[in-house]
C-alpha cells in the first residue's frame, strides 16, 4: 500500500499553500510531519486524505491515479483515515457507541460485528465500556480525543493521519496514547502520518520525518539521519532540536569528542552521555 | 490578594469537581497550576474570575466576593482570563477592534482607548497586525491577540488556562516571554499548564488532583518530593537530566547553564 505524490501544488485564493511536493508514503512506517505554524502541514495531510483538492501534479495510490482533482473536486482516498486537530470537528453522533459504529455501519456491517468491533477498539485505546451510552461531546477533552481516534481506528485504515493528536492531553495520557497508537501501527503494519509540534515525541516515535517550510517539503529523511546527522535542516525550518539532541551537541562541544548514539531517542543519548560526564568526576555534583 | 476559602464545586450533584480548596495567591506572585486531565484546573480558573460561583465556601479578590452579583464586574476588571483556544473569545473582524471591545465594555473613556490598545499590542509584539483579521493569524499570533485583549484592561491578575497547548515551540515561547515580562512589571500571573518545563521558572506551583490541592510549593520541592506519575504528570527534561547525571546543583530551568557551570569547575 503506497501513496505517492509528484510535484503536487495547492493554491487557495491566489496564494500557494503547497508547492511542488513529491513524496512516497510506504506501508508500515510512522512518518512525522513537522514545520512551523503555517508551513503547510495540515494542507498536505488534507491533500493525502482527499479533503483538499490539489491544483497541480499527480497523486497515485498503489500506482492508480486519483482522478477529478484538477477540476477542484474532492476525491475520497481509499483506506485513509483522518483524525482532526479538534475532536469537535469530527464528532457528530449522540452516543459514543453510535459515533464508533458509524464508519462500519455505512459499510453495511452486521449488528453483532458492530458490537464486537466497538468493544475491540475501546479495549485497544483503554476506553471503559461505561462510556458507550454517553454523549461524546460531553466527555472531558482527553476522552473526547480518544473517542475521535477510536472512531477512525475502527475502520482499520491503511493510512492513519493524526493532526496534533495529543494537544491538550496531560503528559502521561499523551505518552500512553502514543504508545497505544504505535503498538497498533506495528502490529497491523499500518502507515501513520503524525503531525506534531512536540519535537521530542517526533524523535521518540518516528521512522521517518518530513519537514515543511513555507509550503515546500524541505526534507524527508529517516529519523536518526535527520536528528543526528542533518539537524541543520531543523534550524533552516525554524524548528528547535529535541532537548536530548541538544544535550548530545553540548557534550560533543564540551568534551571535544564525536558521540554516536544508537538512536536519537532520549534513553540512548543519556546512556552515551552519562559515562562521559562521570569520566570528569562530575557525578553527584562534581 | 486572591483567596479561596473552603471552596466546593460540582456540575452534577453528587459528582464533586473541586473539594474544600483553600489557598491564597498574593499580589505579584507567578503561580503555575498543574494536574492531569479532569483534575479541575479549568473549573478553578473560571471560579477565579467569577465565571462560576462556588457551591460551598467563597472566592474573594481583595474585598470583592464572587458570590455577590454586584461585585462581579469589579472582579472581572481585576482578574483577566485567557482560554486554551483563542477563537473561543474572538468576536470582531480586526485585531484592533478585538482589543477595543473589552475596553468599551469597561466604559474606558474614548480618549484613553487608543493608547491602551497600542500599549497592549506592543506588549505582545502584535502592533503591526492591528488591521489584520484575527482568524487569519497563526495560532501563536491569535493567542497573543487574545492576551492583548485581556491585558489592555489592566487586570491585577492574569489567569492563563493552557494558552500554550495548541502552539508550536516558537508560539509557546512567545507567550511565556510575554507572561514573564508582565510579571516583572508587577502583574500577578496564574499559569495553568500541562507543559512541565514551563513551571520551572515559576515561584510557586499548585498541584491539583481529583479536585484537591495535593502540593503547594516551589518547583524544586515538587520534583524532589512528589511522585508525579500518580497525578498523570511527568518530569521535565531538565529534571530527568539532573537525575540521570546525578547532579546536586540547584534545579534551574536552563539546564545548559547548570551543566556548563559544573563542567567548567571540573
Amino acid at each position: 500500500m503506497v501513496y505517492e505524490l509528484k510535484d503536487v501544488g495547492v493554491r487557495i485564493n491566489g496564494k500557494d499553500i503547497l508547492q511542488s511536493v513529491s513524496c512516497t508514503l510506504q506501508k508500515g512506517r510512522w512518518i512525522s510531519v513537522i514545520g512551523q505554524a503555517g508551513a503547510g502541514k495540515s494542507t498536505f495531510a488534507q491533500v493525502i486524505t482527499g479533503l483538499t483538492p490539489f491544483c497541480t501534479g499527480e497523486y497515485t495510490h498503489n500506482g492508480q491515479s486519483l482522478p477529478g482533482d484538477r477540476r477542484g473536486k474532492r476525491t475520497a482516498v481509499p483506506q485513509a483515515g483522518y483524525v482532526f486537530q479538534f475532536p469537535e470537528q469530527q464528532i457528530f453522533e449522540t452516543t459514543v457507541y453510535k459515533e464508533l459504529a458509524f464508519a462500519l455501519k455505512v459499510k453495511g456491517a452486521a449488528p453483532d460485528k458492530l458490537d464486537e468491533a466497538v468493544k475491540s477498539v475501546m479495549g485497544q485505546l483503554g476506553l471503559p465500556e461505561s462510556l458507550l451510552q454517553q454523549n461524546p461531546l460531553q466527555l472531558s477533552g482527553g476522552l473526547k480525543r480518544l473517542v475521535a481516534i477510536a472512531s477512525v481506528l475502527i475502520a482499520e485504515p491503511e493510512l492513519l493521519i493524526l493532526d496534533e493528536p495529543t494537544a491538550g492531553l496531560d503528559p502521561l495520557s499523551r505518552i500512553a496514547l502514543l504508545k497505544k497508537l504505535q503498538a497498533w501501527q506495528r502490529e497491523k503494519r499500518r502507515t501513520v502520518l503524525f503531525i506534531s509540534h512536540q519535537i521530542e515525541d517526533v524523535a521518540e516515535y518516528s521512522d521517518e520525518v518530513m519537514i515543511f517550510t513555507q509550503g515546500r517539503l524541505l526534507a524527508h529523511l529517516e529519523v536518526n539521519e535527520l536528528f543526528l546527522r542533518q539537524s541543520k535542516l531543523l534550524e533552516q525550518a525554524g524548528l528547535p532540536l529535541p532537548e536530548p539532541v541538544q544535550l548530545l551537541r553540548w557534550m560533543e562541544a564540551a568534551s571535544g569528542r564525536s558521540l554516536e548514539p544508537a538512536s536519537c531517542r532520549e534513553e540512548d543519548i543519556l546512556r552515551l552521555v552519562r559515562p562521559v560526564w562521570q569520566s570528569r568526576g562530575l557525578h553527584h555534583g562534581g | 490578594m486572591l483567596v479561596f476559602d473552603q471552596v466546593d464545586y460540582h456540575y452534577r450533584r453528587g459528582v464533586p469537581v473541586l473539594r474544600q480548596l483553600s489557598f491564597t495567591i498574593r499580589q505579584g506572585e507567578f503561580t503555575s497550576i498543574i494536574g492531569g486531565n479532569g483534575s479541575g484546573k479549568s473549573t478553578l480558573a473560571k471560579l477565579m474570575n467569577g465565571l462560576l460561583q462556588p457551591r460551598e465556601g467563597q472566592v474573594k479578590l481583595g474585598q470583592l466576593n464572587t458570590l455577590n452579583p454586584e461585585d462581579l464586574r469589579g472582579i472581572r476588571e481585576r482578574a483577566g482570563l485567557v482560554f486554551q483556544n483563542p477563537e473561543d473569545q474572538f468576536i470582531t473582524t480586526s485585531v484592533h477592534d478585538e482589543v477595543v471591545f473589552g475596553l468599551e465594555n469597561l466604559r474606558v473613556p474614548g480618549e484613553q482607548i487608543a493608547d491602551r490598545v497600542n500599549e497592549a499590542l506592543r506588549a505582545v509584539h502584535m502592533e503591526e497586525y492591528a488591521e489584520a483579521m484575527p482568524h487569519q493569524l497563526s495560532g501563536g499570533q491569535k493567542q497573543r491577540v487574545a492576551l492583548a485583549a485581556v491585558i489592555a484592561m489592566k487586570p491585577a491578575i492574569l489567569i492563563v488556562d493552557e494558552a500554550t497547548s495548541m502552539l508550536d515551540p516558537q508560539g509557546r515561547q512567545s507567550i511565556l516571554d510575554v507572561l514573564h515580562s508582565l510579571h516583572r512589571q508587577g502583574m500577578t500571573i496564574i499559569h495553568i499548564t500541562h507543559h512541565m518545563e514551563e513551571i520551572l521558572s515559576s515561584g510557586r506551583v499548585l498541584l491539583l488532583s481529583r479536585g484537591e490541592i495535593v502540593f503547594d510549593g516551589t518547583p524544586s520541592a515538587l520534583f524532589g518530593n512528589v511522585s508525579l506519575a500518580e497525578h498523570s504528570l511527568a518530569l521535565p527534561f531538565a529534571v530527568r537530566l539532573h537525575q540521570a547525571l546525578g547532579l546536586r546543583a540547584p534545579l534551574c530551568a536552563d539546564w545548559k547553564e547548570t551543566i556548563t557551570g559544573l563542567w567548567s569547575m571540573s
